[in-house]
This record gives structure tokens, C-alpha cells and sequence, in this order.
């Protein structure tokens, strides 16, 4: 029987290979063609605690993860606790040990059986934590994967080992055996044959990759940063790209350091980022409110987990909102950037960079764990990019400008607020790029004409700013009787959702953008319906809600809302969507 | 091309400083520095931090950050390694760069990145009308510690040697000639520059007045030798008596920027990337 889907998780204790292993395992769907979304639980420990890496995938088209599993890999009996809402008598568990005593679980309506994946390990040579890879094996033996994929797979993975390499490979083998002995053995059933596309042109990555992969392609020449979880993703990558790209990326001291020097790298001409989670960014607010009056371009990436304070720093939440939207004393102009899916990761921080340099301001990338740390897959963007400088003087050349001296202004009064921005290095185009509020050349000034028109001039680029920012998206009925609105990462469960047959008479609206606040957009789009409309957010108070009505002349809306944590799933939904109900782990107000 | 002159450099903005104050000969001091290292105004960015010594910023005509308070130092990190062929200069005051900011001391001491740190020391918080600074003396009384200073002061200068700045000076704003050699120097030393410039605050500080300097200070032996790390420590030992000159040079050690691979044939501004080609980040994606 083909199978055009699989939901795959293994559970174990941090420590003991579950990322690499669904990681890997998430691939291997990807190769075969499938759409794959590669989701992980983990606790903020190094050893032990429940970790776990689940992989959706379809042909048609995995958007999220799935409650439902139809395999699960335990590497501990006591975990089965915790995976029992998420199997039942279709599922399948592999319990890594001799034997496993089902009795000790009177709710447990899967069937177990005890395969141990560290022997198979240790009789091929190979280190124990290669259990990981023996799972793999079992795996593609039960879901009917082509091994050589797998194998390749493995053996990339391992690469700067051989020795390792070929180890694991011997083991990925011989646990493929010793599921196709048990399966003759009718110990268990393979769930059929993984459907296999040959055409593999997604790539598959995380939300934080993707914003790294879309900030180089913009040009992104300086990246600072001191480690955050689930901030942290980008700053691996970028650092790596630091030896193919000309990029340098510095670990600061703390995050007020890094926002500072992301500062001082835009000031003398390079496209600039920092990014942190909730905690770090609070410390950069003071510098946030520097770049707005001093009209300097950054970028700064936002990484919400579960707050407040330390919270659930490895968990999401989409509750730093009113945060972000009012960081900074005083009162500048910012772009609230909220990208839903991977792809849309990578295409919004290409457009953050060059939104920032164009606008001279701060234009904020805001996401969560939820994406930021799940791999996804998505088309192959296209390899080679072309940027240009915009709003510099000359082009951002250094050197001769052929201006006298005195002639130039950096914070020349305009009629869209833009001001044509010098550089260090450009020859008659002194300038002083001011905390203070300053004249058009860039003095301090306390005087009340010159304040109000600098005011005026930054406040004036919204309108130009407007027409380059991404519009909401609307997907579902036309007519639908529930609209579910929502911004970033939430966009994921909702197509997912839209997918059911159940979903035929609701529409999704994601917000990719929340500042400037697409108020004509979103009104446009619910003029004239009269479907029941809900605000879904990963927050308790509704803050994106209360955006809507600040910002739009709509009715009052209702707010579906989740803040433990975990992400919304598409069966919870479905089932509001049938019957109103809703899971004590959300709230309806 | 245009090259510094007194005249390039001169703001239409006057001095608002206190008279007396010691930031007068220290800017004329930095103006002459500039001037006799036969510089180009495009290649020379100053930042400023917040505090008297800070408004300098509109008092000299320059490629200019006028920063928060204590986060110059970090910006000037990024202007560096954004451009590493300019010059850049950080100036800012005792409270700035020793209190708020003294972190990112630090860290630019650790990094050894090349950068003139100029710190306008008068021992007090002279713009916000005159409390204790880090560098004041226990005991100090002011307003916002009317019962005495109960802290000791930053042993500023060696910590900053004993985390790896390449250049430590002290200099004196009564001394001109003097604190043009140093400031000429600091710039000149390829790695982090610390000049701590002794200053009288006649509004804010009484104590430590032209009369209180001319007694403390006194210039280093000529036979002292600022290669010697231990003997620079134990020089600062002494907090009564401050000594002038270089305090310590290390000749050794790269500047920061110089271990940057991507930064060994050009500045990072001049690779702006036209074009670019994403195959090789997405390797590890396919």
C-alpha cells in the first residue's frame, strides 16, 4: 500500500541523539519528495528530561505537527505517560529495551514492542548513542523508505568522521534487518510503502536558518548577538556563514553590546541585525529608541518564548506583542515584521534588511520558538541575488562624493522624511548621527521649531513605507461562516487546519506584518462578512486583539488564545470549528 | 581628499563648558593630535558619549556618533570592524565609560580592537550637577551621597591592562603638549588605546582643583619601561599619586579586527555584496 503520509516522533532524554535522529529522519522524507514538518519538545537541560523530535510529512503537504502519531520510538518506559494523548490503537511504539510491561499502563491502547536498538548499536561496533540510528532503521523498514536515501543521508551527516560514518551506516542497516525479520515474524506490520515523488527540490530548514539564509541574501554584512534560546538559531548560522560570505558575526559581551555594535557597523555603512529572545531584547530597547531618532537602519530579530522573565525559555509563546510594538522611550517610527511559515522567514528578513536601509529605521523581526526551532520544508528559493544600496549618499561609495564641503545635510528636511545618509570614508559628507534630537546636520538642538519639524521628518516616511510592506493573507471560503485571524508562526496550524473537509466554511487571515498595521487591508478583507470572526494568539490577554482595535474600525472581536507554551494544533481546532468546544489548555474570551 | 586643519575641524557651535573646565585643552589637545597626524577629515570618526566631555560632539566638525550614555565603546567596536580604515575615536567621561559603560571597557580591552579611548576624568558626574563618579575617593561627599562615598574607586587603567589593552596612558589636561604625544600616540598604536585624562571640574569638584593636580601628579621615570606589565600594575597601585606618560604598551598583540579572516584584504564596507550566490548556505539544507 502506498503512503502519502507519516507522523513520526521519538521521545528520549535530552542528550541521547533525538534531534539529530528526526532531524535526519525529517530529511530523508524531504529527499523522497514529501513536504515535512520536523517539530521539537525539549526541556532547558543539557542531560536527561524528556526530549522529543516528531516529524510530519505528506505529499500533500505537512504544514505543522499532528497530534496523532502513528509511530512513536520511546527510549523510556516512564515517558509512555507522557505520549498517551497522542496514540492510540493505530499507533505503533518501539520501546528501545528487552521488554516493555504494558500492564503497568492500563490506558495505553497502542501495541509495544521491545526492539533493543542499543545492542543493535553496540553489536555493529558502533557507539550506544548510535541507538538513535538503529531507530532510523526500524523506521524506514515500518513506513517501506528507500535505505539508500537514508544511508546517504547518514553517511552526509557523519562526513568529518568516516570511521563514525561507516559505523552508523552498518547500524542503520542492521536495524532495517532486524524489523524486516520481525515483520516476517508478524511480530508487527509495516504501514505500507512511502510514497516517493523523484522530484526532491525543497530544502529543509528552520525558521532562524531561514532568517539567517534570508538577511545574507539581502546583503547582510554584520550580525551581533549573545546567545538566547530560541533566539540562538540565527546566530549559529550566521557565524558559520562567516567563512563563504563576507559577513562578520560577533558574539557580544551582553545584549546591550550587540544591539550597540550592530549600531556602530550600520553607522559606518554596513547592513546591520542583532537579535535576541524576549529577556535580551529587553535589554536593547534603550538602543532601539538610539536607531529611531538617529535614524540609523537595524534590524533586530525577536525570539518569543514562554515569558515572563526566564519563563519557559525553551518553549513558545507568542506573548512579547505589546512589547516589541511599544520597546523604546519616546516616540520612532519601527517595522513589526511577524513571519508565518519558513518561507516566509526567509523572504521578510530579506525585506527587513532592505526595508531598514531604505527607511532608516528599525525594522524588528518578530517569531517564536515554535518555528523558529522546527524545520520545514520549502521551495528552493532562487540562488543568486542583486542588491543595491538605497538612500545612501553616492551609492554607499567611499571616496570622492564631488560635493563642497558644507553643502551636504545629513537629516535634510524631505517630503517623504528620507534624507540621502553619508558614510565614514566620503569625502565633504561630515554628518553627526545624534541620540539627541538634532538640525539637519546633525547638532543638538533644543529648540522647539527645529524639534517639531526632525519629529515631523522621521514620522513623515510611514506613508511611502506603507506600500512596501506585506499585505495580510487570506486563504479558505469566500462565504465563510468562522474567520480565524492570526499572526506568525500560528498560520502554519491553520493551513493545516484548511486541509479538512470540516474547514470548508472558515477563512484564515495571517497578518505578516502587525506595524504599520494593515488596518484598509484587514477591513477590506472582512467587509460586508458576517462570519463568526476569532483572533488566535499564543498569548493570554489577547494582544493582538487589542491591536486590531486600536488600529481598524472593526467590531469587537473574540479571542481564541494558548499560553503554556506548546503551539495550537489543527485537531484542537478542527474540533472548535465542528463544535465550539475547546481544550482547558486554551481559553476563549 | 581633505585633510584635517584646525579650520576643517572648527563647529559653528561654541563650548558651553564651565570656564576653568578642563575640556578645553583637552579638545584643543585632540584638534592638534588630529592636525599633526596629517589625517583626512573622511577617514576620522569620533564617538561621544553622554556627559560634559560627550558634547564635544557639536563642538568639532567630524564624521561624529554622539551615543548613549556608556554604549559608545560598543558602537565604536561595530563602526571598527565595519570600516577598519578609519580612525576611530571614543571619547566620553569617567561616569560614561567607567560607571555605565565600563562592561564594554571590558570587552574592548579583552578583544584588544583598535580604538582611541579617550576618558574625560574629573571625578565626578558634572552634567547631571555633580555626584560621586566611579573614579572619585571614598568619602566623597556630593548629592547623591551626602554621608560620604562608602565604594573605593575603579582601578580603571589596571583593569583594563589586565585584560589585554594593547595601550594604557594617563595623561593630564593642564599638561597640552604632553597630552597631544599621548592622544598622537594612542592613535597611531594599532590595537585598543585607554587615555585617562586627569581633568578638574571647577563647578563640581572643589577637592581636586588646578592647585590639587599640580601636587598629585608627576610624569613617569624616564627610565620606566611600559613593556613591563607588573611594574604597570603596581605603578597603579598608587591611587594618591597619579603618574603621567604611557603606562603600559604591548607591541605583541593583534588588533582585533587583524584575526578576522574575512578582513585580511579589505575593510568589510568594501565587499558590499553586490551579488550574491546562496549556494553554499543552503548545502546543508538539501
Amino acid at each position: 500500500m502506498d503512503l502519502e503520509s507519516l507522523n513520526w516522533k521519538i521521545s528520549a532524554k535530552a542528550g541521547e541523539g533525538v534531534m539529530s535522529s528526526a532531524k535526519l529522519f525529517a530529511k530523508a522524507c524531504k529527499r523522497q519528495g514529501l513536504s515535512v514538518f520536523n517539530y521539537y519538545e525539549y526541556p532547558s537541560l543539557i542531560k536527561g528530561g524528556l526530549q522529543s523530535g516528531q516529524v510530519s510529512a505528506s505529499l500533500s503537504g505537512s504544514t505543522c505537527q499532528r497530534r496523532h502519531l502513528d509511530l512513536l520510538i520511546i527510549f523510556h518506559e516512564k515517558f509512555i505517560q507522557d505520549h498517551l494523548p497522542e496514540i492510540d490503537e493505530k499507533t505503533l511504539v518501539i520501546f528501545n529495551g528487552n521488554a516493555f510491561d504494558p500492564t503497568k499502563y492500563p490506558e495505553l491502547k497502542s501495541k509495544v514492542v521491545a526492539i533493543n536498538l542499543t545492542k543493535i548499536a553496540r553489536d555493529q561496533g558502533a557507539n550506544p548513542l548510535a541507538s538513535n540510528i538503529a531507530a532510523l532503521g526500524v523506521s524506514a523498514c515500518l513506513f517501506g523508505m528507500d535505505l539508500t536515501i537514508l544511508g546517504r543521508i547518514v553517511v552526509e551527516e557523519f562526513a568529518k568522521n568516516k570511521e563514525t560514518a561507516i559505523k552508523n551506516l552498518q547500524v542503520l542497516q542492521a536495524a532495517f534487518v532486524v524489523a524486516t525479520d520481525l515483520i516476517k515474524q508478524n511480530v508487527f506490520q509495516p504501514f505500507g510503502k512511502l510514497i516517493s515523488s523523484g522530484v526532491d527540490e525543497q530544502i529543509l530548514l528552520t525558521g532562524n536558518e531561514a532568517i539567517g539564509l534570508g538577511a545574507l541574501a539581502a546583503g547582510l554584512q554584520f550580525y551581533s548577538a549573545y546567545p538566547m534560546t530560541p533566539a540562538t538559531g540565527v546566530l549559529h548560522f550566521l557565524a558559520a556563514a562567516q567563512n563563504d560570505y563576507p559577513i562578520v558575526v560577533k558574539h557580544a559581551e551582553d545584549e546591550i553590546a550587540a544591539i550597540n555594535h550592530a549600531i556602530g557597523a550600520s553607522f559606518a555603512g554596513v547592513r546591520a541585525m542583532t537579535g535576541s529572545s524576549g529577556g535580551g531584547f529587553a535589554l536593547m530597547v534603550e538602543a532601539l529608541s538610539f536607531a529611531g531618532v538617529s535614524e540609523i537602519p537595524l534590524v533586530v530579530f525577536e525570539a518569543m518564548r514562554q515569558g515572563p522573565a526566564t519563563g519557559l525559555p525553551t518553549w513558545t509563546s507568542q506573548g512579547d506583542l505589546n512589547f516589541v510594538l511599544g520597546a523604546g522611550h519616546g516616540e520612532f517610527l519601527r517595522v513589526v515584521l511577524t513571519p508565518g511559515d519558513v518561507q516566509e522567514h526567509f523572504q521578510l528578513a530579506k525585506l527587513a534588511v532592505e526595508l531598514a536601509e531604505k527607511y532608516q529605521l528599525p525594522v524588528l523581526i518578530v517569531s517564536d520558538k515554535y518555528i523558529l526551532e522546527s524545520n520545514q520544508t520549502m521551495p528552493k528559493m532562487q540562488l543568486v541575488s542583486q542588491n543595491q544600496r538605497a538612500s545612501m549618499l553616492n551609492n554607499g561609495q567611499l571616496g570622492d562624493t564631488g560635493l563642497a564641503e558644507g553643502e551636504y545635510l545629513r537629516y535634510k528636511a524631505s517630503e517623504n522624511g528620507i534624507s540621502t545618509r553619508s558614510i565614514p570614508g566620503q569625502t565633504n559628507a561630515l554628518q553627526l548621527s545624534n541620540s539627541y534630537e538634532h538640525d539637519e546636520y546633525g547638532f543638538a538642538t533644543e529648540d522647539a521649531a527645529v524639534t517639531k519639524k526632525a519629529v515631523d521628518k522621521r514620522a513623515a516616511k510611514i506613508e511611502a513605507l506603507k506600500l512596501d510592506l506585506p499585505k495580510p493573507l487570506y486563504l479558505g471560503s469566500k462565504n465563510p461562516e468562522k474567520i480565524l485571524i492570526s499572526f506568525g508562526s500560528t498560520i502554519n496550524v491553520l493551513r493545516d487546519v484548511l486541509l479538512d473537509e470540516a474547514a470548508s466554511q472558515i477563512a484564515v487571515i495571517h497578518l505578516p506584518c502587525v506595524y504599520p498595521f494593515p488596518n484598509l487591508e484587514l477591513e477590506k478583507l472582512l467587509e460586508g462578512k458576517t462570519a463568526e470572526t476569532f483572533v488566535l494568539e499564543g498569548n493570554s490577554t489577547g494582544q493582538l486583539n487589542a491591536l486590531i482595535k486600536r488600529e481598524t474600525n472593526l467590531p469587537n472581536l473574540r479571542s481564541l488564545l494558548r499560553y503554556d507554551g506548546r503551539p495550537f494544533y489543527s485537531e484542537d481546532l478542527l474540533e472548535f470549528i465542528k463544535t465550539e468546544k475547546i481544550s482547558e489548555q486554551y481559553k476563549l474570551i | 581628499m581633505n585633510e584635517i586643519t584646525l579650520a576643517n575641524l572648527m563647529s559653528p557651535v561654541a563650548p558651553t563648558w564651565c570656564p576653568g573646565c578642563g575640556n578645553f585643552s583637552i579638545l584643543t589637545a585632540l584638534k592638534q593630535a588630529l592636525v599633526e597626524l596629517k589625517l583626512n577629515m573622511e577617514d576620522v570618526v569620533i564617538v561621544f558619549g553622554i556627559g560634559c566631555s560627550g558634547n564635544t560632539a557639536d563642538f568639532i566638525k567630524c564624521y561624529g556618533l554622539h551615543a548613549l550614555h556608556g554604549r559608545g565603546v560598543a558602537n565604536a567596536i561595530g563602526i571598527k570592524l565595519a570600516n577598519h580604515n578609519q580612525k576611530v575615536i571614543m571619547i566620553g567621561g569617567d561616569g560614561d565609560i567607567y560607571g555605565e559603560g565600563f562592561n564594554h571597557l571590558v570587552a574592548a580591552c579583552r578583544g584588544n580592537h583598535d580604538l582611541t579611548t579617550l576618558v574625560f576624568n574629573n571625578h565626578r558626574y558634572s552634567l547631571t550637577t555633580g555626584q560621586a563618579s566611579p573614579t572619585s575617593a571614598k568619602g566623597t561627599i556630593s548629592k547623591s551621597t551626602p554621608q560620604g562615598l562608602i565604594e573605593n574607586p575603579i582601578g580603571a587603567l589596571s583593569t583594563a591592562i589586565s585584560n589585554g589593552a594593547g595601550f594604557v596612558a594617563r595623561a593630564y589636561a593642564g599638561k597640552l603638549k604632553q597630552m597631544v604625544d599621548l592622544i598622537k600616540e594612542g592613535i597611531l598604536y594599532e590595537g585598543f588605546s585607554l587615555i585617562d585624562v586627569q581633568q578638574p571640574c571647577p563647578s563640581f569638584n572643589k577637592e581636586q582643583d588646578y592647585a590639587w593636580y599640580q601636587e598629585n601628579v608627576f610624569d613617569l621615570a624616564a627610565d620606566y619601561d611600559p613593556t613591563n606589565q607588573g611594574q604597570a600594575l603596581v605603578t597603579l597601585l598608587d591611587q594618591d599619586k597619579l603618574g603621567l606618560g604611557v603606562l603600559y604598551r604591548n607591541d605583541q598583540r593583534l588588533a582585533y579586527h587583524k584575526e578576522v579572516p574575512c578582513l585580511s584584504a579589505q575593510s568589510l564596507i568594501e565587499q558590499f555584496p553586490k551579488e550574491i550566490n546562496l549556494s553554499k548556505a543552503i548545502a546543508e539544507f538539501v
